[in-house]
């Protein structure tokens, strides 16, 4: 397995430099730059925004850019933020303990969601509760982010007054006291829910279906035939076996934990990677977005490693060499 | 068959509230993205609005105070880029300078004295604090102007810099200081400027840094620094006690404030997203916040909040591109010929109805304007002494027929006066705010009313002024908002060697009153005469018309109706002292 590892992350090196050349064509390619929004009688003048242009080296032939950038960026200098005017690096590691605390409680919320329903439909498929379950499932994979999200604010925030609005974190109590944590929980609960439990679909549904076919398999017929209770069949033996596709989902959602959600980061007003993200395009912020989106592109590489690692382990049926 | 049916009328329910609920808030489109129409620094009118409590000012309680975007972090006075910004520093720092309800400059800290316009004595208020305790002096402004005028300076102030004799060398790396900076105590410091120039007051910058604090880090640094973006340091009513970012900012009362008492115990800012601005509101989450023209109806109904609307300092137009401009030689350097005719586009104007579009996207917080100068500046002209190209489509149809623009073809539009085609490509920019494509549209359609075909391209914001700016042949008329600041003085926009006089309107006799209204020569210090010639100015252009004036901006503020002492103008609100809250 280690060589394994090792083979796959080399492979994972011209990939990159690919995917650095895509990521940088691409930003390059987007009409206008990161000054052409600053146009502004009150603030600035033309001087400035030329000056700027030369000085941020706009003006220089796209191969020099390029060389210019990666080198600083695999020495890990992600370059200045045009917008923030700080280190890139510094900017992103800010939004990430958001982001990932927000992506953590919504998974959490899926997958116990996804696992009581999957379970159920499993056990008693074909039935009324099987059909409300899926019903409700794809409803809420259509239903639209922002709408949820709004609803969400305006019957739990605003009418029940259950949860803040927005925010990450009610700025009066003081930082690292037990409250603190408390007060963050209690601002990431709304938005996680909106997430979590609109993505369920996916999760359920593959439960259920390997379920199904696994309560088909001899092994279950042996153990219904030794009298092992119902129960114990589809708690341990079959929801073991039905486990390993969920497990290698968990290497893709990896990357999607940082990768934030922009939608619901944005009505939620909870600062994290994926309103920084739509905001470095919207603001043409070269060094933030194209550091974001190699981040985002190393992840999901890594994201896929670990998925075929996890495989190995929880099916040892299969081998990696 | 009848249950799919019921499922597909869900459906179609949910997609049109979703388009609905995206309608409602696309808005921040106009906030978030870099419309230059957004006035950075607002200033005052003589229409003073109080705010909504009545009674004795209070002591003590917190105020909540809401963004509806979230603010770039960079909150130090000479290095902040956007208005949210600007609004943040707001409260904790101070200019030396202020500007009164007739956006004239005040003394603030600094008091001046100067006889010639070009050497100016300033003196300091003494025992003024910053918030980590040092005494404010005149060299924390120098700090300030050095800072700015350094090549290393990454912000956008230098122009407010640059006419101080001696920082173009400074600048250059020439000088070790600002020739003519000289610092007499540490209350009073004479600066002179490279000319005499009746905006020379107006243009300086007039706001310190903190040298003890700030004086060691490399100005390169300077901007990433601790003291602007976790822990800025002011001379304000109100002290930053905590930052979290992007989303709210702690506030508290600063004890040494050096002018009067401060009400509040603390003011928290936080962002709000636009969706949940009305309910914030409602709920009383948010006492104050400035609101989009399109909440504005939703608000104004709620009993326990108060909407206020002061006048803005922005004004939108429908552009000509009248020629090219060539940035090497900074003049035009071609005409375009399409829309030379001078009737052609006061037919345009008339074919406008300019008021029923302003209460249709701006519902009602917005006025009508004919010149290129909000009617808030002191050179304003008035509506009496302009053409105010009341909407006559039978007037348009008149001019167009008389400047030879007919129906040859029969098709139902004029064709030019050649008997060719002729197409009016209009564009504007698009955000991803839906109502921006609805209000483009109905500008065409105005067109269309009097017979002339048009056609209207949205294009991509960022793209969108790069193309105007670069004189792009794909647009021809175009969708535009300017912002004034404290200076009413137009030349910036409107000169012929300028960058940003998109239209390219060339013409020498309103550049040279312009050149006029500056020249201390010819006005000397004299007000009156300035005006005088800033409205010969407007006479011009509002007949010339290289664009099509369409409508200033008013700003709107809710505040909850515990808030008292709140007082707005054309530069904003008052001091954030002043302000109090009754529980």
């Amino acid at each position: 397995m280690l060589k394994y590892s090792i083979r796959r992350l080399l492979g994972m090196i011209p990939m990159l430099i690919l995917i650095s050349i895509v990521v940088f064509s691409l930003a390059k390619l987007m009409p206008g730059d990161s000054l052409s929004g600053e146009i502004d009688p009150n603030n600035t003048n033309p001087e400035y925004i030329a000056e700027m242009r030369e000085k941020l080296g706009y003006n220089d032939p796209l191969p020099v850019q390029y060389f210019n950038w990666i080198t600083g960026f695999v020495q890990g200098d992600f370059g200045k933020s045009t917008k923030y005017k700080r280190p890139a690096f510094d900017v992103i590691m800010e939004k990430v303990p958001n982001t990932l605390f927000l992506g953590i409680m919504s998974l959490i919320i899926t997958y116990i969601l996804a696992f009581m329903m999957g379970m159920y439909s499993g056990r008693k498929p074909y039935t009324l509760g099987d059909n409300a379950i899926a019903g409700i499932n794809y409803i809420m994979l259509a239903i639209p982010s922002f709408v949820a999200a709004v609803f969400a604010i305006y019957f739990f925030a605003f009418n029940l007054n259950w949860f803040p609005f927005g925010g990450s974190v009610d700025i009066l109590v003081e930082t690292g006291s037990a409250e603190y944590y408390l007060s963050r929980l209690h601002h990431v609960l709304l938005p996680a829910l909106v997430l979590g439990a609109m993505s369920t679909a996916s999760y359920t549904q593959f439960l259920r279906n390997d379920i199904i076919e696994n309560s088909r398999k001899d092994f279950v017929r042996t153990a219904r035939a030794k009298g092992t209770p119902i129960k114990k069949i589809y708690n341990v033996h079959i929801l073991r076996n039905s486990i390993i596709p969920l497990v290698t989902f968990l290497g893709f959602d990896f990357a999607a934990l940082i990768g934030g959600a922009i939608i619901t980061e944005t009505i939620f007003t909870y600062p994290g990677i994926g309103m920084l993200f739509l905001d470095s395009v919207t603001n043409r912020d070269y060094p933030t977005l194209m550091a974001l989106t190699m981040l985002l592109s190393f992840l999901t590489l890594a994201g896929n490693l670990i998925a075929d690692l996890l495989y190995g382990i929880v099916d040892p049926r299969i081998r990696l060499e | 068959m009848k249950k799919n049916k019921s499922l597909l009328w869900l459906f179609a329910l949910i997609l049109v509230l979703s388009a609905f609920l995206a309608a409602c808030g696309g808005d921040d489109g106009e906030t978030t993205t870099p419309d230059p129409a957004e006035p950075a620094d607002t200033e005052e009118t003589d229409e003073d609005t109080e705010g909504a409590a009545e009674g004795e000012a209070q002591a003590g309680g917190t105020l909540v105070y809401g963004l509806d975007a979230p603010p770039e972090g960079l909150f130090s006075s000479a290095f902040y880029g956007i208005a949210t910004d600007a609004e943040v520093i707001g409260i904790f720092d101070e200019p030396l300078i202020d500007y009164n309800e007739n956006l004239e400059p005040v003394p603030n800290i600094a008091s001046w004295e100067t006889e010639d316009n070009k050497a100016f004595t300033f003196k300091f208020e003494e025992g003024v604090k910053w918030h980590n305790g040092e005494e404010l002096t005149v060299n924390d402004w120098v700090f300030a102007l050095e800072t700015i005028a350094s090549p290393d300076y990454d912000g956008p102030r230098y122009t407010n810099v640059s006419t101080i004799e001696g920082a173009e060398a400074f600048r250059a790396g020439e000088a070790d200081s600002i020739s003519g900076i000289e610092v007499v105590s540490d209350y009073e410091i004479n600066i002179t400027f490279d000319e005499a120039r009746v905006n020379n007051l107006t243009n300086l910058w007039a706001y310190a840094l903190p040298e003890a604090a700030m004086g060691d880090i490399p100005v390169a640094e300077m901007s990433a620094s601790e003291f602007v973006i976790t822990n800025p340091i002011g001379i304000g009513p109100f002290k930053v006690d905590k930052i979290v970012q992007g989303e709210s900012v702690e506030f508290s009362k600063f004890e040494d404030y050096w002018n009067g008492d401060v009400n509040l115990d603390k003011i928290v800012l936080r962002v709000v997203d636009n969706s949940s601005v009305v309910g914030a509101l409602q709920n009383g989450d948010i006492d104050m916040i400035s609101l989009q023209p399109v909440s504005g109806p939703e608000v104004e109904p709620l009993e326990n909040v108060e909407v206020i609307t002061y006048p803005g300092l922005s004004y939108y137009y429908v552009g000509f591109k009248l020629g090219k401009f060539d940035n090497e030689s900074q003049t035009i350097v071609e005409e375009n010929p399409k829309y030379q005719n001078k009737q052609l586009r006061q037919a345009m104007m008339y074919a406008l109805n300019r008021q029923e579009w302003v209460d249709a996207f701006f519902f009602g917080y917005a006025n009508v304007v004919n010149a290129p100068v909000p009617s808030s500046h002191w050179n304003s002209a008035d509506d009496s002494e302009l053409n105010t190209y009341e909407y006559d489509p039978e007037q348009a149809k008149t001019l167009l027929d008389e400047a030879g623009y007919v129906d040859q073809d029969g098709d139902g539009f004029r064709e030019d006066p050649n008997g060719d085609e002729f197409v009016v490509k209009f564009s504007h920019y698009a955000t991803g705010n839906p109502t921006f494509e609805s209000r483009a549209q109905a500008i065409t359609q105005y067109f269309e009313e009097v017979g002339l075909k048009s056609e209207l391209e949205m294009v991509e914001v960022n793209l969108y002024y790069d193309m105007i700016e670069k004189d792009d042949p794909a647009i021809e008329t175009f969708f535009g908002g300017w912002g004034t600041g404290a200076d009413p003085d137009p030349s910036g926009l409107w000169k012929a060697d300028q960058l940003w006089n998109y239209p390219r309107y060339n013409n020498p006799e309103a550049d040279k009153l312009l050149d006029d209204a500056l020249n201390i020569d010819i006005v000397g210090t004299d007000q009156d005469k300035r005006t005088e010639l800033y409205i010969e100015w407007q006479k011009i252009v509002n007949e010339d018309l290289p664009m099509l004036y369409i409508a200033e901006l008013e700003e709107i503020v809710a505040l909850n109706n515990r808030v008292g002492g709140v007082e707005y103008d054309v530069s904003g609100s008052n001091s954030p002292a002043e302000w109090f809250v009754t529980e």
